[in-house]
């Protein structure tokens, strides 16, 4: 869910887009990041313990811990926290590990 | 590779006021950041600043970044890259980072690390579930990006962080359940637990998490009480109902570069964690690295940028001692010297005790270990803030003391300042047009309001950074009483409108009717609402309720609070169980991790050889001081004695073809031939 | 800390701890190891970890199939649950030179002697086992299936702890200081915490061999030699064996964690204990990276280091009792390989130490490079 009036804030969104997250469409503003987009749109769970296979969210948000490690186009384990959403991005969540190629 | 004269690595408020510094002596700078943008933590900052003028006392945060970043774009000579990771810092000076793509290569003559804190995981059960976010992240969702993090939010912490983020939320639409604190006192500034107090959130004092509840996300938490030795009591749990728990549970300095390019580092609980050695121009044990910000211990924004500027002028000097400086070196020694008095002043009261005594155990050995000096205010005889400490209200005799005899109190309205702690913070003194708040004699005085000269005119309450001043009125004629107050939600109220008015707990004391509604551009996002009410509510009403949204009264959850039985204390600590994760990257849990210091494994090295914890890609940020508090627990071990591991280079990680595009820069792009 | 021991042990890397073990097994009382560190926080904790048979001679073959034996069955050999996260999914040893085919032909001789299973692999054959491998240049490959590798710091743990249940002292963070001498003979060691009396010493201490040999007045000829070495995100498995280039100089593998560790040889690195990383290397390693193994290219390098080669002149172990002082014993000059030597070199040493014929029929003395018997190992990375 999305902030639409901020008593301090104004937020400048950009064009909206759209990208495949683990085949399904999800919208976003151009200039967010890949989590933010999906956060805002009701998708908490980000990835799987790599032994215990426990979901995993958005924790840190700033590109320290491993919990939204995802492969973007092609490119496994990339931190979708500070990535930013790119019209027609393929997303894939980890479960846990990616693949190389 | 490119040479310059000084490096600074990170974009926070410390970083820009380094870049400036050195930017300023004429030298040529870069500014690496690795967010796309400057300003590090005051980007999420929405409240104003505390502090003086000087140091941007009275802006917010977010505006602090847009004044700081307005100078850096006047000089030419300050290049600032954007995206760009400091990766390592190796043996011959070069700094590699990755930027679009690509690594590249620094050999600056001077560095300064303003690398910032990270945050501090706790151990609890089912502390990985979604839904458990660090406050940082908390901000960026919802102040960054506008997204609603949640809809009911556990806070864990008091600090300022968990106060702050906590208002935060509620700014943005979401409902706060609670704010717990381990702790006996309420960590943050009290103007900052009292503004939540009066929109209904509880704070609980000596209470923690013990448990999230739920299975793929958060549905609820357990919070339960501590007794004095930290341990759990039996019995005192509460349930509360929500899908967000929000960890402020403090910062450790990230210094990951400097120890890794062999800066001498040293556990001091007080700033937060290893923090580098460094010397009163904040140079590190090795020569030309300087340090400021959070990274060289955790403080106020106010802090880092002071400090910013101090290492950015002392790196300066190491590249100016060969060149002709546009400062002489009188004037450069005298704005050291000002800027060193600036920050013991700010470290001077109270709140600045626990920075003053970490920075003594900072001084070489044989050295006496508190020797910053502390400036006291000049008000010396101050009461005890007593409950104040615990519930975030202030008690009536302490009311008493910020109001004007019976005669003053009519016709004429009069300010109220219910400002009880000494903090650094002056905003209050210039604001008043007519000088009835007395010039401080060190910033961390008390506001004192001169009756006799106060119109009332409310100038200062949007002006105090920690919404702490309300006017009152009494108007015997009319049988009423008008309250002025700081507002900062929406909606607004409007003139006019009947409200439900509360105290300082949140709680309905009755209605009143919106007389006016101050939202003026010069008020800056805090309306000053002035609401009519009956006269014995005047002293207790400091907030309206419009409408009901945000705000959520006391009483319904101290329902859940159960009575704890203090003869009942558990005996035997209850710590966090077995399964807790400790280490979210490799999935190691608590109970691995004792049953390896039971083995013997007892350096945080060792046990990340046989456990991966700290191999992630986190590179031990989330797991480390949980291990070494561990490690400490069972061996008996002081934890400035449990080693912190190795960091290696390259921090942020980089893809090997980020890597291979360097090398094409450098040899020509000739590809490799076998 | 025991004052009186009958052996002391310096150097709890693999080949202290594996000595460490196989002196206990035997029946010695009294061992004691001292390591200044932690255990494996030397070369063996820095080091790829592979055990590879495809040697180019024949001891160099015996030792590495003994060991592998003892890899392969650690559980069963120990008497202990462990798991050293073994990988026997092989070596795959990369030509591209007509003469590197020749030496690996002339090699699998040696090894098919010993019952070792390597093949030649046309380049095509080497792309089935490696799918991502560029096989550009490549003049053939030999690839032995039982060849592999594991978590070093398990299998080190593992010796440790085995050796301690059959008795062993082992204390960290205890550093030697000195050598006692009496009458000839060693006599003792010295401590920073403390002194031992033992009649036998045994210099397992790795990159610090030389300073070992040094408090025993013996100027050993082996010195140190960084060689760096990092470490990718873990990804689901893509990488079966362990490729390797000689005369590209580079190792890589992927850890069933699924990391990929790789390393090079270093080029003019001069002697001595530096440990720092380089940003030079990163640049050599993902540029060779990158050409052998394409996809690689979007995997992330998350952590780099270096440890040091204890490099003798053949670049081969010195493993025997010292001739000048009596009691004196080592295990060094290791050059790179005494991880997958540790199971061999630790029966070797039960050997030397109790005066009965080697096990295994090789020469590891010291005395062979005054007697010019210098042995010539082709295939060292």
């Amino acid at each position: 869910m999305r902030v639409q009036q901020h008593p301090v804030l104004t937020f400048e969104r950009g064009a909206r887009i759209t990208f495949l997250f683990d085949g399904q469409p999800v919208e976003a503003y151009e200039g967010e990041t890949i989590v933010a987009a999906l956060h805002a749109a009701g998708i908490w769970k980000l990835s799987e313990s790599p032994a215990k296979h426990r979901p995993r969210g958005l924790f840190c948000a700033i590109g320290h811990c491993s919990s939204c490690l995802m492969t973007v186009d092609g490119v496994p384990n990339v931190r979708t926290c500070v990535t930013r959403a790119r019209q027609g991005m393929v997303v894939v969540s980890q479960q846990p590990r990616g693949d190389l190629g | 590779m490119k040479r310059l004269d000084v490096l600074v690595i990170g974009g926070g408020p410390a970083g820009i006021s380094a870049a400036i510094a050195a930017g300023k002596m004429g030298l040529e700078v870069v500014l690496l950041e690795e967010r796309e943008f400057l300003g590090g933590q005051l980007v999420k900052q929405t409240h104003r600043f505390f502090g003086s003028k000087e140091e941007h006392a009275g802006v917010r945060g977010i505006d602090i970044v847009t004044e700081l970043t307005a100078t850096l774009s006047g000089m030419p000579n300050v290049s600032t890259w954007l995206e760009a990771t400091a990766l390592g810092l190796y043996e011959d000076g070069v700094v590699t980072v990755l930027h679009q793509g690509r690594m590249h290569k620094f050999l600056p003559r001077s560095i300064v690390a303003a690398t910032g804190a990270f945050e501090r995981f706790l151990p609890f059960e089912n502390n990985d579930l979604p839904g458990v976010f660090g406050a940082g992240a908390v901000q960026t969702l919802m102040n960054m990006y506008g997204v609603k993090p949640a809809q009911k939010v556990l806070m864990v912490g008091s600090g300022n962080i968990g106060l702050i983020v906590s208002y935060q939320l509620i700014q943005a639409g979401v409902e706060v359940v609670a704010v717990l604190e381990a702790a006996g006192n309420i960590g943050g500034y009290l103007v900052h637990a009292s503004k939540l107090r009066r929109l209904g959130v509880p704070i609980l004092t000596h209470y923690t998490v013990q448990k999230a509840i739920g299975t793929s996300e958060v549905e609820g938490a357990i919070a339960v009480r501590l007794d004095d030795r930290w341990n759990p009591v039996e019995g005192s749990e509460i349930l509360f109902p929500c899908d967000a728990i929000c960890l402020a549970t403090g910062l450790s300095p990230l210094g990951e570069i400097l120890s890794q390019a062999g800066c001498q580092v040293k556990y001091v609980p007080e700033l937060g964690g290893d923090v580098p050695v460094r010397d009163e121009n904040l140079q590190t044990t090795r020569p030309g690295v300087f340090v400021a910000g959070d990274l060289a211990g955790i403080e106020e924004a106010t802090a880092a940028m002071l400090e910013g500027e101090l290492a950015g002028l002392g790196a300066a000097r190491t590249v100016l001692s060969q060149r002709a400086s546009p400062w002489s070196e009188e004037d450069l020694e005298k704005r050291v010297q000002d800027l060193k008095q600036k920050l013991s002043g700010l470290r001077a009261g109270p709140v600045g005790e626990k920075i003053r005594k970490g920075l003594g155990r900072l001084r070489p050995a044989g050295e006496s270990g508190e020797d910053v000096p502390e400036i006291k205010p000049s008000q010396q005889d101050q009461p005890p803030l007593e409950e104040l400490w615990k519930t975030g209200i202030p008690t009536p005799s302490q009311l008493q003391r910020k109001l004007p005899e019976e005669a003053r109190k009519q016709p004429r309205p009069f300010a109220v300042v219910e400002c009880f702690q000494q903090i650094p913070c002056d905003p209050c003194v210039q604001s008043c047009p007519v000088g009835a708040i007395a010039p401080f004699s060190t910033i961390n005085d008390i506001p004192q309001v001169d009756f006799a000269r106060c119109t009332g005119c409310g100038n200062c309450i949007a002006r105090c950074p920690g919404l702490a001043i309300f006017v009152v009125g009494y108007q015997p004629e009319k049988g009423k009483a008008t309250v002025s107050l700081p507002y900062e939600l929406l909606p607004r109220p409007e003139k006019g409108q009947v409200v439900e008015v509360l105290d300082r707990a949140g709680r309905v004391a009755g209605e009143g009717t919106v007389l006016s509604v101050l939202d003026s551009p010069r008020m800056d996002r805090t309306a000053v609402v002035k609401v009519e009410v009956d006269p014995e509510l005047a002293m207790e009403v400091r907030m309206v309720r419009c409408p009901v949204e945000n705000v959520n009264a006391q009483e319904t959850q101290q329902e859940h609070l159960a009575q704890p039985n203090e003869e009942e204390w558990a005996q035997d600590p209850t710590l966090p169980g077995d399964d807790t994760i400790v280490c979210r990257c490799e999935d190691v849990t608590l109970g691995q991790i004792r049953e390896l210091i039971q083995k013997g494994f007892t350096t945080i090295e060792e046990i990340k050889h046989v456990s991966r914890c700290g191999m992630g890609p986190c590179q031990g940020k989330t797991c480390s001081p949980i291990i070494a508090r561990e490690i400490a627990r069972i061996t008996g071990k002081p934890l400035d004695q449990v080693k912190p591991a190795k960091t290696r280079p390259p921090f942020g990680g980089i893809l090997f073809e980020e890597v291979v595009r360097s090398e094409e820069e450098s040899d020509g792009g000739e590809a490799y031939e076998a | 800390m025991k004052r009186n021991a009958s052996v002391v042990i310096v150097g709890g890397g693999i080949v202290g701890c594996c000595i460490a073990y196989s002196l206990a097994r035997e029946g010695i009382k009294d061992v004691v190891l001292l390591e200044r560190g932690t255990l494996s926080g030397g070369a063996t904790g820095r080091c790829g970890a592979g055990v590879r048979q495809q040697w180019g001679t024949a001891q160099n073959c015996l030792l590495a199939r003994e060991s592998m034996r003892v890899f392969e069955n650690l559980p069963d050999v120990l008497g202990m649950d462990c798991d050293i996260e073994l990988k026997q999914k092989g070596y795959l040893l990369l030509a591209y030179s007509g003469k590197e085919m020749q030496q690996f032909e002339k090699n699998l001789q040696v090894q098919h002697a010993l019952d070792i299973p390597s093949r030649l692999l046309t380049p095509q054959e080497a792309r089935d086992i490696v799918p991502m491998l560029n096989i550009e240049h490549l003049a053939g490959a030999a690839f032995c299936p039982t060849d592999g590798h594991a978590n070093p710091f398990l299998t080190t743990l593992a010796f440790a702890d085995a050796a301690r249940n059959l008795g062993v002292e082992i204390h960290q963070g205890v550093e030697v200081r000195a050598i006692q001498q009496q009458n000839g003979r060693v006599s003792g060691v010295t401590t920073d915490k403390g002194s031992i009396e033992t009649p036998v010493v045994i210099n397992a201490a790795g990159g610090w061999s030389h300073e070992i040999g040094e408090m025993a007045g013996l100027d050993l000829p082996v010195f140190s030699e960084r060689h760096e070495i990092l470490v990718t995100e873990p990804v689901n498995p893509i990488l079966d064996p362990m490729v390797m280039s000689f005369s590209y100089n580079i190792y890589c593998q992927q850890t069933p964690h699924g990391s990929f560790i790789m390393g090079h040889g270093p080029e003019n690195e001069p002697p001595g204990h530096n440990q720092e990383s380089s940003w030079q290397f990163l640049e050599s390693m993902a540029k060779k990276a990158t050409w052998l193994l394409p996809p690689l290219a979007k995997l992330r390098i998350v952590r780099q280091w270096a440890g040091s080669y204890n490099m003798s002149p053949d670049r081969q172990p010195i493993v025997c009792a010292s001739e000048q002082l009596e009691g004196f014993f080592m295990a060094i000059g290791f050059s790179g390989h005494g991880f997958m030597l540790g199971p061999a070199i630790g029966t070797l040493m039960a050997d030397l130490v109790l005066r009965r014929p080697l096990t295994w029929d090789v020469t590891l003395d010291l005395g062979r490079f005054s007697r010019q018997e210098i042995i010539s190992e082709p295939s060292v990375v």
